[in-house]
């Protein structure tokens, strides 16, 4: 893009995250030549969140690595930023935002992109400078400076986010307990199997885990000194990391009276009950043809599709077709690829041996693949993410055989 | 020998090291991979690479 854009249309991008960064080079790239700002009230441009668990607290990826898009690319597509701003309002009727200071923009559409915040716990203690939460690089950078050898750490929370920093801060040398109030690990968002093997490997690296315990405060005068679970054990501890989940940061939304449940209500186009403003990425609750409902993601690919679709749909282009959701995490050296979300209906199989630590965990109900769990085997997960979208029938027996080609049935 | 970068995860794809694990042997040209190949990290499809300056 060389020619400065025309003033209208104008679309204003609120929040400079993964899906306000994808939305704005989309745009471009789709060649709308109207005028575009992307506002955000971090200092930085848009960066790649997933590091700030893995790599980037290990310590083996910088910073300035971490960019969506070199620092260049803003100006010379003709973006403008607005960065260390936080809007305030929005005005649906007079097209307008209204920012902190007082100031406000005027927009032609207006796409939300504000994510998700890190959800606290309402038990006492949550509020000491040592019981850190993680969502951005500040708060990256607050955890890194406190996780050292031999520190004591307690997670709470065995989802994602927990897992990673638990293996982080193994890696790094700290004595690591994660608590989780479930049953088992990651209870929403993988299936029994993964779970049990994600802990067995975290086990073998020195990790304890206490399932199916609550938390009942967090002790200590000013700063941390120790985690008391709901059995009555005390945990000393030099730092908590809270890993319970992220909410959908929409009260700008509601507060302009768009329809809200657990995230902005948007359609397949991305659009909010408000026909000039949508809302894409980890705030967004949009339906999802396979599932036929709405579904809140948070995950990088899923603010990437809604990103596309509505830079389709402002530059009146055909959209391409939906994508199954998918996902990635890695702990030590364990890749985890999954495509499709949990079903508790489909029937699993197990597809190579978990002892040799790649393996795959493929769920099918009614003939049809829905969704796929791979550790370390990025054949079984790009077979599992063709037979996921195609809905090519399959017998499990087929799959769990490891001696037919995957390519072959998923073609 | 160039450099590519996943969009949705920011790993490189480093023509000089290839991707052994993925049977893409060192010096592998980004066009020369097969087009079924997928980010060795995230699991992104070919598609999703741009040329990476450092
Ligand atoms: C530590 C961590 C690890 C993760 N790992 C993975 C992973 O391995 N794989 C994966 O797929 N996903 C992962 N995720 C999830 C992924 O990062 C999110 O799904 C993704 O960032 C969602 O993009 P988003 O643009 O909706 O939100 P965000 O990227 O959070 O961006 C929202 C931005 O809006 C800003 N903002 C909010 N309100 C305002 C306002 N009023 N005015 C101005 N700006 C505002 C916020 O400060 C933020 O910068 C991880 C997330 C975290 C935190
Ligand atoms: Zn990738």
């Amino acid at each position: 893009m060389s020619e400065t854009p025309i003033a209208k249309p104008h679309v204003l991008v609120i929040g400079a995250g993964h899906a306000g960064g994808a939305l704005v080079g989309q745009l471009r790239q789709f060649g709308f030549a109207g005028r575009i700002t992307l506002v955000g009230d971090e200092p930085h441009t848009p960066y790649h969140r997933p590091p700030l668990s893995k790599a980037w607290l290990k310590g083996e990826t910088t910073t300035e690595k971490l960019a969506l898009k070199p620092g260049s690319f803003y100006e010379e597509q003709h973006i403008g930023l607005r960065l260390g701003e936080r809007v305030q309002a929005i005005e649906p009727d007079a097209h307008r935002v209204r920012f902190d200071d007082g100031t406000t923009l005027d927009y032609d559409w207006l796409v939300l992109a504000t994510g998700a915040r890190a959800r606290q716990l309402p038990i006492p203690g949550v509020g000491h400078s040592n019981v850190l939460s993680l969502r951005n690089l500040a708060d990256a950078e607050r955890l890194r400076n406190a996780l050292k050898v031999d520190r004591k750490v307690v997670i709470i929370g065995g989802g994602y986010i927990g897992l990673e920093c638990a293996a982080t801060a193994r890696a790094l040398g700290a004595e690591v307990t994660v608590v989780e109030h479930a049953p088992r690990l990651l209870a929403r968002v993988a299936s029994a199997s993964i779970a049990t093997f994600l802990q067995s490997e975290h086990e073998a690296q020195g990790v304890q885990f206490r399932l199916n315990t609550g938390i009942d405060a967090i002790e200590g005068e000013h700063a941390a000194t120790a985690v008391r679970l709901s059995d009555g054990t005390r945990l000393p501890c030099d730092l908590v990391i809270l890993g319970v989940g992220a909410e959908p940061a929409a009260e700008l939304a509601l507060a302009a009276g768009l329809a809200c449940d657990d995230g902005v209500t948007v359609d397949a186009d991305c659009r909010s009950s408000h026909p000039d403003i949508f809302a894409i990425g980890d705030m967004a609750k949009r339906p999802i043809p396979i599932y036929g409902r709405p579904i809140r993601l948070e995950s990088v690919p899923g603010a990437g599709e809604q990103a596309r679709r509505v830079a389709a749909v402002l530059c009146g282009r055909e959209p391409s077709a939906p994508e199954v959701p998918w996902f990635w995490s890695d702990q030590y050296d364990l890749k985890l690829q999954i495509v499709g979300l949990i079903d508790t209906d489909a029937t699993s199989v197990v597809r190579g041996d978990p002892a040799s630590r790649s393996f795959a965990v493929f769920h099918v109900k009614d003939t049809r693949v829905v969704c796929v769990e791979a550790i370390n085997s990025p054949p079984a997960f790009m077979a599992g993410k063709k037979l996921a979208a195609s809905g090519k029938p399959v017998t499990p027996s087929e799959l769990a055989d490891s001696s037919a080609d995957l390519k072959t049935i998923a073609a | 020998m160039r450099k590519w970068q996943c969009t949705t995860c920011g790993d490189i794809y480093d023509e000089a090291i290839g991707d052994p694990d993925s049977g893409i042997a060192p010096g592998t040209r980004f066009e020369d991979i097969p087009d079924d190949w997928m980010c060795p990290t995230c699991g992104s499809t070919k598609d999703s690479f741009e040329p990476y300056t450092e």
